[in-house]
């Protein structure tokens, strides 16, 4: 077949044209860049006026996982299995999240938080500074503290250890040994033991909910909180 | 053949350039308000470093709605199908390429994206092959654009009326 010739003269045209596009492109671009970058910085003022809840000595049941678990023992036991940058588990800690507190402060449940790490490095970084919060007694509420925080982008660059120190310290964490842990990395092995976990338990996804170790799967297309509330109330 | 070619080009490349132009434009038009999405959805792939991912994630609506926007109007459209086309064959690479390497990903074609469930592993394999036989058609598509880039409604038109 033959091509379809060019009418002469027009070239110039069409490399401006060609440029034009090209600079709209790359105006986007550079627009989607700074609108991302300011709201994961704005996103830090969530969390002013946070006051940090009374501590809650946590354990790390090595049968279960390696999970942080807050009151041991109780008869009621609930898993959540989770990894800080899922967007999803946003969506259930916003629906639940107070009410998962509330089952732990008046201990009407044994909560184990399996913090997983698999959507990248910056998991990997959170979930460790997770472990250091439950090592101050503040797991929950640095827990709320990175949903809140959350940034759509994942592996961004946004959480960084220096952003999940000064998160810490945004929600009152004041000690060096906080930050150092972070830093450091110490409770990386804690981090792949939750991780490496997940198939032992069938967990494929985030979040995964077990109540008294059955899976809970929900109906509704969204969470709410009536029916996670009613399943972990019925007998 | 020939003959049928040469009698309707002008109304196969008009309809070529709003069937290429038209799904580019909804693709792109979906994803342009959720830039992010379409970042998280490339990057899913793990084809690229992460940050690179982010920012072709962050380009690739603009650009689709670029190449839309040139084939539906019909300016430049020999170059706008030459890109339109490269992004097909790019797509069914990367697609591919997830699908034999057995990650349960949504494409983000139009918009959303990223890891899925993997109990979806089957319903997911069967539209990988959709999407690769969907690209596919619209790559050749972009071809028939190269070779007859000038038809009905356009703004650009050829060297010598036919």
């Amino acid at each position: 077949m033959a091509k379809q010739q060019v009418k002469s003269g027009d070239n110039t045209t069409r490399w401006i044209v060609i440029a034009m596009v090209l600079l709209v492109v790359v105006t986007g671009v550079v627009f989607s860049l700074m609108s991302q970058s300011n709201k994961e910085n704005a996103s830090l003022a969530a969390l002013d006026g946070t006051k940090l809840q009374p501590a809650i000595v946590s354990t790390i049941d090595a049968a279960n996982g390696s999970a942080i678990t807050l009151n041991s023992g109780q008869a009621k036991a609930v898993d959540i299995w989770e990894d800080p940058q899922c967007p999803v588990c946003k969506n259930f800690e916003d629906a639940n999240g107070t009410y998962i507190e509330s089952l732990v402060r008046e201990k009407k449940a044994t909560v184990r938080f399996h913090v997983l790490s698999f959507l990248g490095d910056e998991s990997v970084r959170a979930a460790n500074a997770s472990f250091c919060a439950a090592d101050e007694g503040q797991y929950l509420d640095f827990h709320h503290a990175l949903y809140a925080v959350q940034s759509p982008l994942e592996n961004s660059g946004f959480l960084s250890n220096d952003k999940l120190v000064s998160i810490g310290k945004k929600i009152g964490f004041n000690s060096t040994k906080f930050a150092n842990c972070v830093t450091k990395g110490s409770k990386i092995d804690l981090v792949k033991a939750n991780y490496d976990s997940m198939s032992k338990f069938g967990v494929k996804g985030t979040p995964t909910v077990f109540i008294d170790g059955k899976l809970w799967e929900r109906k509704s297309p969204d969470f709410n909180l009536a029916e996670f509330k009613a399943a972990v109330e019925a007998k | 053949m020939k003959q049928f070619n040469t009698r309707f080009q002008p109304y196969l490349t008009l309809l070529a350039r709003l069937l290429l132009g038209g799904v580019l434009l909804v693709a792109g038009g979906l994803k342009v308000t959720k830039p992010t999405d379409a970042a998280n959805a490339v990057a899913a792939y793990k084809l690229l470093p992460t940050n690179i991912a982010h920012l072709l994630g962050y380009a690739l609506p603009w650009l689709e709605v670029a190449i839309a926007l040139l084939l539906i109007v019909g300016i430049v459209v020999r170059p706008a199908a030459i890109a339109g086309g490269l992004i097909m064959v790019i797509f069914i690479g990367a697609i591919a390429s997830a699908w034999a390497r057995g990650l349960v990903i949504d494409c983000g074609c139009f918009g959303g994206g990223g890891a899925l469930d993997p109990a979806l592993a089957d319903q997911v394999h069967r539209t990988y092959f959709i999407e690769i036989m969907r690209d596919l058609g619209l790559a050749l598509t972009a071809l028939y654009l190269y070779f007859f880039p000038y038809g009905k409604l356009s703004f650009e038109k050829a060297a010598v009326e036919e």
